[in-house]
């Protein structure tokens, strides 16, 4: 074992030794600091490799002899062992990364980057408070030197403010100390500690300027100007330090002197660093620059681990799980995207388009992001977790709203940035090289957040249930990911059938989650069926792909909580990084993105409250809610219907769905909406049916189902978009869904199930035909199709099917759905939302023949005139679907009967009898077999009768009459099916009027706005820093000291 | 007297900090910060002092007894530090004052405000 001592000495000695290096040796010296810091990594690693095997005990080191208070001690614990060990691997990593920047400057530099790492390697160790104090002096000394690595304007005056404000925050906490020492007697912490200085009113004025002088070195919203300067203006590897290595030894300066002054003062630093996790964030919403929307980032999750840190009362034991798990995150996370940003070297964060040029460089991005935000599988995921769960329990609503919050508008800056880079239309794209010592770095930053996530996962409660299998096949695909389409994609199918098999014996006996594991797996394979059509690698997307099957059959098989909470967080990402593929759809990825995450955040709260209710961690809690339940419930349905894209929350849906590759868009119609219902019957199984609050909710909810499907499809029928109309069409039928759960009858639920299952079959071949004959016609507008017909003969009879289901037609299985459904109305008695959903009905068939009539019907365009049938890896999937519906069409009772029998201890009557193929109910009955035969038989008949009767009809040829001789200018108004429905457009247009986009963006302008208020005060004059500073600690004391 | 020395060293601070917040020019900024530092140099000792007893130089004092009859040495000792600190420190502003000055041939403070918001 080396000692501890030896960090300190050796990076002291280095650096003063190479301050002799003559000239042959100075070509050395950035090798030997890269040894000294490699030896301090070594020599912290290797404790805390020790003390995580509980082998040996706390180490303190008394320097000159002495014991303390006579002399400085220095400790050594697994807490220091785990600071230094995160300080010298970003010391050494940064000494990499800048090994060129050092080299120019010479010497000095690296003499004072060592110099730098030993300070914070102190800071961390050290029981002695002066000594402490020196040390942060020194530290603040070198990282102004550090800043001096940019030799520029921008640095030199970040410099200054820094050196300015951190002067006068040590000067306070030098008063604090001797004032310490004046009252405790010692200048050990330990004696500080224990002598209690907060009890008495005189020697609280030790504790109160300690505190404030330790939190300003945290940099707290909104007396920050100084150091969000150092980030934007210094050398990005020394912003990654500052961010990773300075922040995270202030911070356990604070956990350090925690217990000071008492449980009061913990809440004022909870509270400082709530309002520095929201603040911080909020202005991060307006910033355009890399490094500084970097640098508001950091000292907002800086913010959010002062907050735990204050909270440690209230965490109990689960405060170093938690607070680890979110420090490692933004460590890794932040110092990656540092280096990220100095190779990429771009003034805006639209310039990190570049980084498209280098798919690698995108996946470490895409990995930091959803680091930051706390997404599976990396350790900021569970820490953030185990913290809602851990408050929820307390009862603490006030300060999971804040995270929750803070975490949100956290979102709303990264995604967009990280949109930017995936998607933004650059002309020019910036040219960056990339060099070995600095991308190196930035993946070991990687490989930190996905090993440690993985590494932690089990320490949560049910966290070691969680199934790593599909992600362990999501990176084989990342790996092989340069291999043509047709090898990924049979790989990918293969995997999917694969799953089946296995996953089939686990759910047999669980008919609800093998009805909603056929539509994810089966449609899973169908729908990348249509893929062998594309040509080349398609970078990136069967591992996104996969990795929403992956979270969606991982909502199927959790029974915990936390594995659904993973499982769904799994989706989210990969459905994202699917739609956001898109040619245009930038816009729709993001806000898709960001409903997402606030629906998810409001899962997570009522998660929260279904746990703290029992202590259950498996998804049974949801059915003993009993802290807040209508709230909980209220909570959890939102988060489900952002998913369902219900009124109110479906403005992401039309531009992600009709925007999205013709094959994605079906996987995220047809298939990844059914997720939220799934979350929604789960959630109404579980919910209690005898308080007030459920039925009042249930009331609510079948409103905005059947509002949902009035403006769906009103919207549906003025699109000229082929592709929008499915989309809203898709928002109709989610609505039918919704209203038929939230009866919360026997019959309802049927009739949800059937338009569950007739949505997967008809929007998949919907979206597969019609997206395939856009991509065919180079054009969505439906006013430049038609004529189709002939030349796409199997592509007519799949849409024809399909709208005859949609429309409720017998003798095809929509109609079985509309059969039970108004039987449930009835039954029901909920006559007005009954008479909007019938209206919206007729409404359907406005679209429908809309769809079918402009792209199939009418006049064949002269650009159209070579073309021909869609691919048939298009076609054979359709027609399997297809299959599926007649099968389920004609026999409907094989798969009603046994979701009847599944469903009918929920509700108290069976208001549905089977007679053989007939199903009755109380309001007449229906049979789908015969239906199917006798319409069979007569659609038969009459077409063979026509085809009779036309054999003699002579054979009009088309001919262009379309323009009569007109020029038009906008020759589509011509077209009969362009704006084929002003009228009604005229009469009824209000409902479909984008009130509800319109309330969004009011919100996120609303936001924005604020944020951009308020980052006025960062006016960029020092001296203005200098005394926010300065009225912080008024401000403080008044408040905390003053009786304010 | 104990009492003038730690009012003389309080006043220096505040005398300090009004020159840091109010003087435009960076030198005079730099000559604010060093007044406060001396302030709470003196603050320091003046904490440590004790009445009636001398400084804890032992050459002068039998070091059996000295225990009761010097002042507290340990603020002394870190008086010390602290202007070795303090000086690195305004060492290392003053350089910053006179890079500034090259870059903009100017040493009023309003003229650093590129970075912002």
């Amino acid at each position: 074992m080396v000692g501890p001592i030896y960090i300190i000495a050796v990076a002291l000695g280095l650096a003063f030794v190479m301050g002799l290096f003559g000239k042959s040796l100075k070509n050395l010296s950035e090798w030997a600091m890269l040894a000294g810091l490699g030896f301090m990594t070594f020599v912290s690693g290797q404790w805390l490799l020790e003390f995580m095997n509980n082998t040996r005990a706390v180490e303190t080191i008394f320097t000159a002899g002495f014991k303390p208070p006579y002399s400085i001690n220095l400790q050594m614990g697994i807490q220091e062992a785990f600071f230094t060990f995160i300080i010298n691997v970003v010391g050494l990593l940064g000494g990499i990364y800048l090994f060129k920047d050092l080299k120019q400057t010479g010497p000095n530099a690296m003499m004072v980057f060592l110099v730098f790492v030993m300070s914070l390697n102190v800071v961390v160790m050290t029981r002695d408070m002066f000594n402490l104090f020196v040390f942060l002096e020194v530290g603040s000394i070198a990282t102004a030197g550090l800043i001096l690595l940019n030799n520029n304007g921008n640095a030199l005056q970040a410099g200054m403010k820094y050196l300015i404000a951190t002067g006068i925050i040590s000067s306070i906490l030098l008063v604090g100390i001797i004032y310490a020492y004046y009252f405790s007697g010692s200048l050990n912490i330990d004696d500080i500690l224990a002598a209690n200085l907060g009890a008495s009113k005189v020697t609280v004025i030790a504790v109160f300027l300690i505190y404030v002088s330790v939190l300003l070195e945290l940099k707290p919203f909104p007396a920050n100007g100084w150091g969000i300067d150092v980030y934007t203006a210094a050398n990005p590897g020394i912003g990654a330090l500052v961010s990773a290595a300075s922040a995270s030894a202030s911070l356990f300066v604070l956990y350090k002197l925690a217990s000071l002054g008492g449980a009061e003062w913990l809440n004022y630093i909870a509270i400082i660093g709530g309002i520095t996790f929201v603040g911080s964030n909020l202005i991060g919403t307006k910033q355009e620059s890399p490094n500084r929307l970097l640098g508001y980032s950091s000292i907002g999750q800086i913010g959010l681990l002062t907050m735990i840190v204050g909270l440690s009362n209230i965490l109990g034991e689960k405060m170093i799980f938690i607070a680890s798990g979110i420090l490692i995150s933004h460590y890794a996370a932040k110092a990656g995207l540092f280096w990220l940003s100095g190779i990429i070297n771009a003034k805006d964060i639209k310039g990190w388009a570049a980084l498209r040029k280098s798919p690698f460089l995108l996946f470490l991005f895409g990995t930091f992001v959803f680091a930051l935000i706390g997404f599976p599988p990396f350790p900021s995921f569970f820490g953030k977790w185990e913290l809602i769960m851990t408050l929820a329990t307390g009862g603490h609503w006030a300060w999971m709203v804040t995270i929750l919050v803070g975490s949100f508008i956290e979102g709303i800056y990264l995604f967009r940035w990280l949109g930017y880079a995936i998607k933004l239309d650059h002309d020019e794209l910036p040219d960056f090289k990339i060099e070995w010592n600095k991308i190196f770095p930035v993946w070991i930053m990687a490989i930190v957040l996905y090993a440690v996530g993985v590494y932690v996962s089990p320490l949560t409660e049910g966290g070691m249930f969680i199934n790593y299998l599909p992600l362990m096949f999501v990176l084989f695909l990342f790996a092989i990911d340069f291999l043509p389409i047709y090898i990924k994609n049979t790989v990918s199918i293969g995997g999917i059938i694969w799953y089946m098999f296995h996953i089939y014996p686990v759910l047999e006996n669980d008919l609800l989650r093998l009805i909603f594991a056929g539509i994810f797996l089966i449609g899973g394979v169908l729908t990348l069926m249509a893929g062998y059509n594309k040509k080349g690698t398609r970078k990136g997307f069967y591992p996104m792909a996969m990795m929403m099957y992956a979270g969606l059959i991982g909502i199927i098989e959790s029974s915990s909580m936390l594995e659904f909470f993973f499982s769904w967080e799994l989706m989210t990402a990969g459905s994202y990084f699917l739609i956001i593929r898109g040619k245009r759809s930038l816009p729709h990825g993001y806000s898709y993105m960001l409903f997402s995450i606030g629906g998810a955040y409001a899962i997570l709260f009522g998660f929260g409250l279904a746990f703290a209710s029992g202590f259950d961690t498996s998804l049974a809690a949801l059915g003993d809610i009993n802290i807040l339940p209508t709230l909980a419930y209220s909570l959890l349905a939102v988060g489900f219907m952002t998913k369902t894209a219900s009124l109110g929350l479906h403005i992401w849906l039309p531009g992600a769905h009709g925007e999205a590759e013709s094959d994605v868009s079906p996987m995220v119609s047809a298939i990844l909406l059914k997720a939220g219902v799934f979350g929604l019957m789960l959630l109404f199984l579980y919910m209690d049916r005898a308080s007030a609050g459920a039925n009042n909710l249930w009331y609510v909810l079948g409103w905005v189902g059947a509002l949902t499907t009035l403006v769906g499809n009103m919207s549906a029928a003025f699109q000229e978009d082929a592709k929008r109309l499915l989309a809203y069409s898709s928002i109709a039928q989610l609505g039918y869904i919704l209203f038929a759960l939230s009866i919360m009858t026997h019959l309802g639920w049927l009739a949800g199930f059937t338009y569950t299952i007739n949505h997967f079959l008809f929007k998949a071949i919907l979206f597969l035909v019609v997206g395939g004959i856009v991509v065919k016609l180079g054009t969505h507008n439906m006013y430049e199709m038609g004529g189709m017909i002939k030349k796409m003969p199997f592509s007519f009879i799949a849409v024809l099917i399909s709208i005859i289901v949609i429309g409720g037609i017998p003798p095809l299985s929509g109609f079985a759905g509309k059969w039970l459904f108004y039987n449930a109305i009835l039954e029901k008695g909920w006559y007005f939302q009954g008479a909007l959903i019938f209206f919206s009905g007729i409404v359907a068939f406005l679209y429908l023949y809309k769809l079918i009539h402009s792209i199939f019907l009418g006049q064949l365009k002269d650009n159209h005139r070579t073309v021909k049938e869609i691919s048939a890896w298009i076609l054979v999937p359709s027609y399997i679907l297809i299959i599926g519906i007649m099968i389920f069409s004609a026999f409907p009772h094989w798969i009603l009967k046994p979701i009847e029998t599944m469903i009918a201890p929920y509700f108290s009557s069976q208001a549905l009898m089977w007679d053989g193929t007939k199903a009755l109910t109380s309001y007449g009955y229906w049979d789908g077999t015969t239906i199917m035969i006798v319409v069979g038989t007569a659609f038969v008949l009459l077409l063979t009768w026509l085809i009779v009767l036309s054999a003699k009809a002579k054979k009009i040829e088309q001919f262009n009459i379309v323009f009569a001789a007109e020029r038009p200018f906008r020759p589509e108004t011509t077209h009969v099916s362009y704006n084929i429905y002003a009228g009604y457009k005229k009469a009824l247009g209000f409902v479909v009027a984008p009130g509800i986009t319109i309330f969004w963006n009011v919100v996120s302008t609303f936001v924005l706005e604020v944020a951009n208020w308020f980052r006025r005060i960062y006016s960029g004059n020092m001296q203005n820093y200098a005394l926010h500073v300065v009225l912080y600690i008024v401000v403080f004391y008044l408040i905390a000291l003053g009786g304010f | 007297m104990e009492y003038i020395a730690i009012s003389t060293g309080f006043a220096l601070m505040l005398l300090g900090l009004w020159g840091i917040l109010s003087q435009k020019n960076l030198i005079k900024i730099v000559l604010g910060f060093t007044i406060f530092d001396t302030g709470i140099n003196i603050v320091m000792v003046s904490i440590g002092y004790v009445k009636g007893k001398a400084a804890p130089i032992l050459d002068v004092i039998n070091a059996s007894e000295a225990a009761n009859k010097i002042v507290d040495p340990v603020p002394q000792a870190l008086v010390l530090t602290a202007i070795v600190i303090g000086l690195g420190v305004t060492a290392l502003m003053l350089v910053y004052v006179l890079k500034l000055h090259r870059e903009k041939n100017s040493l009023d403070i309003n003229s650093f405000k590129d970075l912002k918001w």
